[in-house]
């Protein structure tokens, strides 16, 4: 239990003659993946470029996406638990529930198909989008990918990959990971990093009131959350910085445009497989950059009477 | 039993394991008004939010609605604590004896991680009752916990041994990865009960959707079932076992790990 | 301006083996003499060169990879608490960045080696050793499954070999070649390894682990690289590997190299039934071949974390152990596989382990060319450094401790045979002025004039815990950055990096070659040197 599987993409482009894409649309979200990483490249090892593939795409409805697969499985809404956990004991050869089966939209013997093929790969790879990662089951569908590829290597070669959105999501994740141990969720009220999705995460603060405050950076949750979490930030003091003025900046206290970031900004992003790569802006800003406004803000508050953690925080929490 | 009453609503989540039978044993009134409690960023006394009143000793009460309160109880091995009102998340957490009686709600992760000891719940609590926090291998390990309402996601999530009954509904995942234990669901549950479990038992006296890997085993009155129901009567929950009235089916699995838990289902006689 | 007064100094690298001595700072070095300036009294006190550590795991992907996996271990970590000069942070077995430099600094160690970085992610392991406080660092860029070296030195190439070797050091802005498991790595990319070293590699014509090996090293030493090839040799923790481990001393007759982590290479048996420590073998062929260094990787028992760029090893260990198992193949270069681990005392497995990690260090005459280290993660945390010395130091502290393992254990092993305790002086050479040496750095691991000036005092005999766990002083670069176990002070470490020197027509012949196979565009491959806090670099002539 735990534990992820997974390379870096010019593995998938060098070496993957399966791909699965589950619950992603990459033909519009991630434009170029098929053509810089998954499809039509010839690989070092798969010289035939698109014919040595096969590309299954897993989703519950058509997307322009299904043009570009060999096999499109489209299984009902909120179903992914149910197909990755009985392809899980398909794997193991165990007994799987006709008529629970078929509430998925699929059959038994479409899974076992899928099953014996990914077996038969020489290196298969699953990119799951977030109609796993955010539809009934959240994590646990996530979960459920990360254990069948793990287990499909008692067969073969076989990773998977969260399909990233956009922005630098995967570079504040490796930030938070380095600094606090955590990739997200992180409160670092007690005066040490402490995470607990359900209880630090930002939709579930928002939703429940749980801050005074909010800077929001690179995010438009304004735009995103439910209604009662926008409710809440326009309660409270919130400050966005942001290139542009967002559905956030319009409930804010206060609303600083900065730099785009890759475009009049420099800096570092990490890509889906947690590559780094340079930013070099091209164009010039009037704008600060967001480093310079923190920076700024923070001189401000180190200015104001320092507030120390006290010594019995060291035994806080779980 | 000292008696803290809430005074004021603390307006972001207050941090409170200092509220423990444990520490405020041996305390006078004016030391457990000034145990520290954190809210927020900030370091604040009992005092700040609770008026405290009462003879000292292990028995502490808790009065007014305490939803944002959270930790309270945390790891305690004796002693009680009564609340009167709701509780927030993280009560009982790591506890490992006495026992805690709430009347009305509490949040998430009530007794997480818990090895001995109970707990008493009147409404509703929220999800990852008994369970393992994130990354850890074993949720709770022993004790009892017993709901008076509903219950969340995630109920029971990687048990290894103790007892969670629930008398309202469960949300999805309930006995999620479980390694050992029992889970009683009077009012059922939603989707994927039992999810990947491995050892353990789960009954339902609803019936529940089922995932694809449980395989139907047989329908019968096991007899380990009246020693539960005699041990759980007394408190409020009632198992059905008598075949006069009906019968279990019960359902292997979970084949994706393979695990030899089992779901048994209540099938009233005569349905 | 410092002076520290009446310390018993032990300076091994300029035969000070204990001398009552003062020791003078300016400008962040040690000087002959000082006028005015602060006087710490060392009265009492040892005082050491600030520790350097040869091979640890601190930064980067990998790490950065074991800490998303085990968020859980965090519970139970020291925790440091943030303040106005101080980041908050976390210990345990994968400490944050903030942390590693705050433990390092708390025991006295004030250099330390990254010692695995793949290029493709080089730039991440720099923006993490910028955020490590206090200490001075390294890294070794990873070489020995990188397909485009292999291709050339499969072809025969040797002199292109030699100039891409270069360019790709120069990328990565590392300090030196790190080799792991040579061919093995690349073999996991298709599921097999590569375990004998005279057999070619699966996917290859005729390159076989061997030739990686003396390739690579004669590749580091025409470069004139400050640091020889650093080599995690084929079958790390296998039982019998030290047959390999004999057969790669040969491979690397007529160069120089250090090998890690010695003790996960030293066993005899053909099982785990009948695992046994071969330390002593190796320990007399090592002893004899003096153009070899190496380090420890002794075990201690207690919670550890696999973080190892041997693929293959860790699907094994995950097979053995059950515990969960995280693995990410780097394109053309390398891979990762991390699986957390507990070593017991009633293990017979783990016994061997422990005991084989000590009678290395014991058995190997010079302590010049044997370095302590636990492979941090791998063997344990680095914290626990202290422990080991005592271990080295006390013969009925070790006897004490055999009487936990398994019986059966005994026979597996010749530590129960072993008397030799090392001195003050010694440890001062394992802990510091040898590894500085093996590294090159010639500012390092000494407190001759011209030294930097970092240095830790201890008490020999604490009343609380073991010597080196809490020292009264540490100084780093002339500033006292921890004073009775509390950091005083943040400063902020170089980095060493070394320019060894390519034909610039080199970039031509890679450009193409890159944009075939990697997933990037050239001109975003390299590190630029802006981009190093603080660099220092080293150029090889």
């Amino acid at each position: 239990m735990g534990g992820k599987v997974t390379c870096t993409l010019g593995e998938v482009k060098n070496r993957a003659d399966f791909i699965v894409y589950w619950g992603g649309n990459p033909a519009e979200c991630h434009p170029r993946h098929f053509t810089k990483y998954t499809l039509t490249q010839k690989g070092r090892f798969v010289p035939e470029g698109r014919k040595g593939r096969t590309m299954v795409l897993v989703d519950i409805r058509e997307t322009p996406s299904v043009r570009a697969a060999d096999i499109f499985l489209q299984l009902r809404p909120g179903k992914d638990f149910e197909v990755l956990t009985t392809l899980r004991a398909l794997l193991k050869n165990q007994r799987v529930d006709e008529a629970s089966v078929a509430e998925t939209g699929l059959t038994i013997p479409q899974l076992q198909d899928l099953v014996d093929r990914m077996k038969r790969a020489r290196f298969g790879v699953i990119f799951f989008g977030m109609g796993v990662s955010m539809t009934r089951g959240k994590h646990m569908n996530s979960a459920a990918i990360l254990r069948l590829a793990a287990e499909l290597n008692a067969f073969t070669k076989f990773v998977c990959m969260p399909m990233r959105g956009h922005g630098n999501v995967t570079g504040s994740d490796m930030v938070l990971r380095w600094t606090t141990g955590f990739p997200f969720g992180v409160s670092l009220a007690r005066g040490y990093p402490r995470f607990n999705p359900g209880e630090f995460s930002t939709v579930d603060l928002l939703v429940r009131g749980d801050n005074d405050a909010a800077l929001i950076l690179g995010a438009d949750p304004g735009a995103t959350m439910p209604q009662p979490g926008i409710d809440h930030l326009a309660r409270i003091p919130t400050i966005v910085l942001d290139p542009k003025v967002t559905h956030t900046s319009r409930l804010a206290r206060v609303h600083i445009t900065t730099a785009a970031t890759g475009i009049s900004a420099p800096g570092t992003v990490y890509r889906m497989d947690e590559v780094p790569l340079p930013l070099r802006p091209a164009l010039k800003s009037p704008y600060p950059t967001d480093e310079d406004v923190i920076r700024r803000i923070r001189r401000a508050v180190a200015a104001k009477p320092a507030w120390t953690p006290s010594p019995d925080a060291r035994i806080a929490g779980a | 039993m000292p008696i803290l009453t809430l005074k004021e609503q603390p307006p972001v989540p207050l941090e409170a394991e200092s509220l423990s039978p444990d520490v405020v044993a041996a305390l006078t009134l004016d030391a457990i008004r000034a145990l520290p409690v954190h809210l927020g960023k900030s370091r604040r006394s009992v005092g700040d939010f609770f008026e405290v009143a009462g003879p000292h000793g292990d028995e502490l009460e808790i009065r007014g609605d305490a939803a944002k309160v959270k930790w309270i109880g945390r790891g305690m091995t004796r002693g009680r604590i009564t609340l009167l009102g709701n509780a927030g998340m993280h009560l009982g957490s790591c506890m490992k004896g006495g026992s805690i009686e709430v009347s009305g709600n509490v949040s998430d992760w009530l007794g997480a991680e818990m090895s001995g000891g109970r707990i008493r719940v009147g409404g509703n609590a929220g999800g990852q009752v008994g369970a393992a926090y994130r990354g850890s291998l074993t949720g709770m390990t022993g004790g009892t916990i017993l709901i008076g309402g509903s219950a969340g996601l995630e109920v029971g999530m990687r048990m290894r041994r103790g007892i969670i009954a629930v008398a309202g509904q469960a949300r999805d995942f309930a006995g999620l990865e479980m390694k050992g234990g029992t889970i009683l669901l009077r009012g059922g549950a939603e989707l994927r009960t039992g999810a990947w479990i491995s050892r353990g038992t789960i009954i339902s006296l609803k019936p529940i959707p089922l995932l694809p890997t449980f395989s139907y085993a047989c329908t019968y009155n096991p007899t380990f079932l009246r020693l539960y129901a005699r041990h759980l009567s007394p408190l409020g929950f009632v198992i059905p076992h008598d075949e006069k009235d009906g019968a279990y089916e019960r359902y292997a699995g979970d084949a994706a790990v393979p695990g030899r838990g089992e779901i048994l289902v209540w099938k009233p006689a005569g349905s | 301006m410092l002076k520290i007064t009446g310390g018993t100094v032990h300076d091994p690298a300029n035969g000070v083996l204990g001398v009552v001595k003062d020791i003078c700072i300016a400008d962040g070095r040690i000087v002959s003499g000082v006028d005015g300036g602060r006087s710490i009294d060392a009265t009492g006190l040892v005082v050491f060169p600030g520790g350097v550590d040869v091979h640890t795991h601190v930064a980067g992907a990998a790490m950065n990879f074991a800490r998303g996996v085990t968020p859980e271990n965090y519970r139970r970590a020291v925790r440091f608490i943030h303040a106005p000069d101080r980041r908050a942070g976390l210990g345990g077995i994968t400490p944050t960045t903030f942390a590693t430099g705050y433990m390092y600094a708390g025991m006295g160690w004030t250099t330390v080696n990254e010692a695995a970085v793949p290029i493709l992610s080089a730039r991440h392991t720099h923006e993490e050793l910028h955020d490590i406080p206090i200490l001075d660092k390294s890294s070794l860029v990873l070489m020995a499954n990188n397909e485009i070296v292999l291709d050339l030195l499969e072809a025969g190439e040797v002199e292109r070999a030699r100039d891409v070797v270069a360019w790709l050091i120069w990328a990565a802005k590392a300090y030196g070649v790190k080799a792991v498991n040579p061919g093995g790595i690349v073999a996991w990319k298709s599921g097999k390894n590569a375990s004998t070293l005279s057999a070619p590699i699966p996917g290859y014509g005729h390159l076989t682990p061997a030739r990686i090996i003396s390739g690579l090293a004669g590749i580091v030493d025409d470069l004139k690289m400050p640091h020889p090839l650093h080599l995690h040799g084929n079958n790390l923790g296998m039982p019998g590997n030290a047959q390999t481990t004999l057969e790669t001393m040969k491979v690397l007759e007529g160069h120089r190299a250090h090998l890690a982590h010695l003790q996960f290479h030293a066993y005899g048996g053909d099982g785990w039934g009948t695992m046994r420590s071969e330390a002593k073998a190796l320990a007399e062929a090592f002893n004899a071949r003096k153009n070899l260094t190496a380090d420890a990787g002794a075990i201690l028992f207690g919670d550890a974390m696999t973080v190892t760029a041997d693929g293959p090893w860790e699907h094994v260990l995950h097979g053995l152990t059950g515990r969960k198992w995280s693995n990410v193949d780097v394109e053309n270069e390398t891979g990762c596989g991390i699986v957390p681990y507990t070593y017991k005392e009633r293990s017979l497995v783990n016994a061997v382990q422990w005991a084989a990690g000590l009678e290395l260090l014991l058995l190997i005459d010079d302590p010049w060319r044997i370095f302590l280290t636990t492979d941090h993660p791998n063997g344990g945390g680095f914290w626990r450094y202290p422990e080991l010395v005592r271990l080295l130091r006390d013969a009925d502290h070790r006897r004490e401790c055999l009487k936990k393992i398994p019986p059966k254990a005994r026979g597996r092993m010749v530590l129960p045979d072993l008397d030799r305790q090392y001195t003050l002086s010694e440890i001062a050479i394992i802990t510091s002025a040898g590894p500085a040496r093996a590294l090159g750095l010639s500012r390092k691991g000494h407190l001759g004039v011209g030294a930097d000036a970092d240095l830790a005092l201890y008490e020999e005999k604490p009343s609380n815990g073991l010597m080196f766990e809490y020292p009264r002083y540490v100084i780093k670069g002339g500033e006292i950055v921890v004073e009775d176990g509390e950091i005083r002070a943040v400063t902020h470490g170089r980095e060493f990096i070394a320019r060894p020197a390519f034909d610039d027509r080199i970039e031509a012949y890679l450009r193409p070659l890159f944009e075939k196979v990697y997933t990037m565009s050239f001109d975003n491959y390299a590190v630029e040197v802006e981009r190093l806090g603080q660099p220092d670099i080293h150029p090889c002539a």
